[in-house]
């Protein structure tokens, strides 16, 4: 599969890799929600049923923005998930950092160089689609701690 | 096999709050010795809520340890992932203000960790959303009075603020500053990081030759000294601006100033600062500001060939007659 240039980006001052262009977009139907998804690389996006409804907006929407990272090397480790009640952020090691918005329903992840098209397809794209239901579907159950709590601490 | 860590009232039962480079962090964690650690900082709290932000630590037994890779810092939006093997990882969230992380007992407990980490990374980060400029220059300290010292990577800041640092000059920051406005007038703040000089600073410091060489963040060979410790140089959290000098090292020759405008300063720091994407709009402009108002000091460039010792001597001479001059 082909991938643009924008895989090669650098800029000594986006040490963050923040404003990768990220300009391939499709969009999604996952049961219930539709997902827009922008990446920078033709092997992320994924192989689901396309939204044929292209003009829809609205609460059942929901972004996701992946970018391959091709200076993140190594295998996806075992994940390991920060949840909170307005963001849930998933590790895997370098080769995968995921973090989505509960709030603005927005995922963002960075995927390393050595994360292969069948991993991808066959891991990763399930584990987004549960990591996005879960969360935007109502199993969170924590109780968040407010700016009050600290302020009477 | 997945690990699954909640931040939550239930997860993280301690709090306290602190104060760093002009902000004040509302710590909660489940962890004393993150308390502890935290107690150095505390200071006069700061009531400006839009100063605050929220760290949240989980400290784990059993927190990923055996990570193959480096230091490693991506960000995307308004969210920042780093991560510090062996210490741990920390995800940010810079809209909301909040940091979450996982460390392991060890790293709570290590100074080092705080204070050339922890923190620096955090400020770094957070500060441009809590109106706190991270900018890349030096900033030393005399009779009230702060001088910038800003310049290219290599062009010798840090051998050059040591070499202040001897002749009385009080060190607030060798590598980054964070500026912000109080009532009106700029405030610099340092975090007191260790001093970081390269391998040939060691032919002007003859402390140096006591000290080791470590591999820094960026992979780069240092020494990392504590300048009151090791060289004798006072440290200070905080001074006030007043003038700035852009560092450039010629091959050989005296020391010389030239004046700068208005416009190269806020050229160099805009264009040296670091990118941010849409969503942190607001930070950018507030940044901006600062770099505004910073533009307003007396700025020089200092051209020279001169050892540290030599340069820091042709400055301390010059600020003698800027002081007058510009009173």
């Amino acid at each position: 599969m082909q991938r643009l240039d924008s895989t090669n980006y650098v800029d000594p001052l986006d040490a963050l890799r923040r404003l990768i262009p990220t300009p391939l977009k499709a969009v999604y139907r996952i049961g219930s929600l539709r997902v827009m998804v922008e990446t920078n690389d033709f092997t992320l996006l994924p192989i689901l049923p396309m939204e044929t409804d292209t003009d829809a907006t609205g609460d059942g929407t929901l972004e996701w923005k992946l970018v391959r990272d091709p200076d993140a090397r190594g295998l996806l480790d075992t994940p390991v998930f920060l949840s909170s009640v307005s963001l849930t952020v998933v590790e895997m090691g370098a080769a995968c950092l995921l973090g989505l918005d509960h709030e603005r329903r927005e995922l963002v992840g960075f995927l390393g160089n050595d994360v292969d098209a069948r991993t991808y397809q066959e891991f990763l794209v399930p584990f987004l689609c549960r990591m996005t239901n879960e969360a935007l579907c109502g199993n969170m159950t924590q109780s968040p701690m407010s700016d009050s709590e600290f302020a009477d601490a | 096999m997945e690990t699954k860590y909640r931040f939550d009232r239930a997860t993280l039962p301690f709090r306290t709050d602190f104060q760093v480079a002009g902000t004040q962090c509302l710590l909660a964690t489940n962890s004393y010795r993150a308390l502890r650690a935290a107690e150095k900082w505390r200071g006069a709290p700061i009531e400006d809520r839009a100063k605050h932000f929220r760290m949240e630590l989980l400290v784990e037994l059993g927190a990923r340890t055996d990570v193959q890779h480096g230091a490693h810092f991506r960000g995307m939006k308004h969210l920042v992932f780093v991560s510090l093997p062996p210490y741990g990882f920390l995800a940010y969230d810079l809209l909301r203000r909040q940091v979450r992380g996982v460390l392991t007992p060890c790293a709570v407990s290590d100074e080092v960790f705080w204070d050339s980490l922890l923190l620096p990374i955090t400020v770094g980060l957070m500060g441009t959303t809590m109106a706190v400029a991270p900018l890349h220059c030096a900033c030393l300290e005399r009779d009230g009075k702060a001088l910038l010292i800003a310049g290219a990577a290599g062009a010798g800041k840090s051998t050059l603020t040591a070499a202040l640092g001897q002749r009385g000059f009080a060190v607030v920051s060798d590598d980054w500053t964070y500026i912000s406005q109080a009532h009106g007038s700029l405030v610099a703040c340092g975090l007191g990081v260790p001093l970081k000089l390269l391998p040939d600073a060691a032919q002007f410091f003859s402390a140096l030759n006591d000290c080791n060489l470590r591999r820094t963040l960026n992979g780069e060979l240092a020494y990392e000294v504590n300048p009151e410790s090791t060289m004798g140089i006072t440290v200070k959290r905080a001074a006030y601006p007043r003038w700035i000098l852009f560092l450039e090292r010629v091959d050989h020759g005296a020391s010389v100033m030239a004046p700068c405008r208005k416009e190269f300063v806020l050229d160099f720091f805009e264009k040296s600062a670091e990118k941010l994407p849409l969503e942190l709009d607001q930070a950018r402009r507030s940044r901006t500001a600062i770099i505004q108002q910073l533009a307003e000091c007396p700025a020089w460039i200092l051209r020279t060939g001169e050892s540290p010792q030599q340069t820091a001597e042709a400055i301390e001479g010059f600020l003698g007659e800027a002081y007058y001059a510009t009173a």
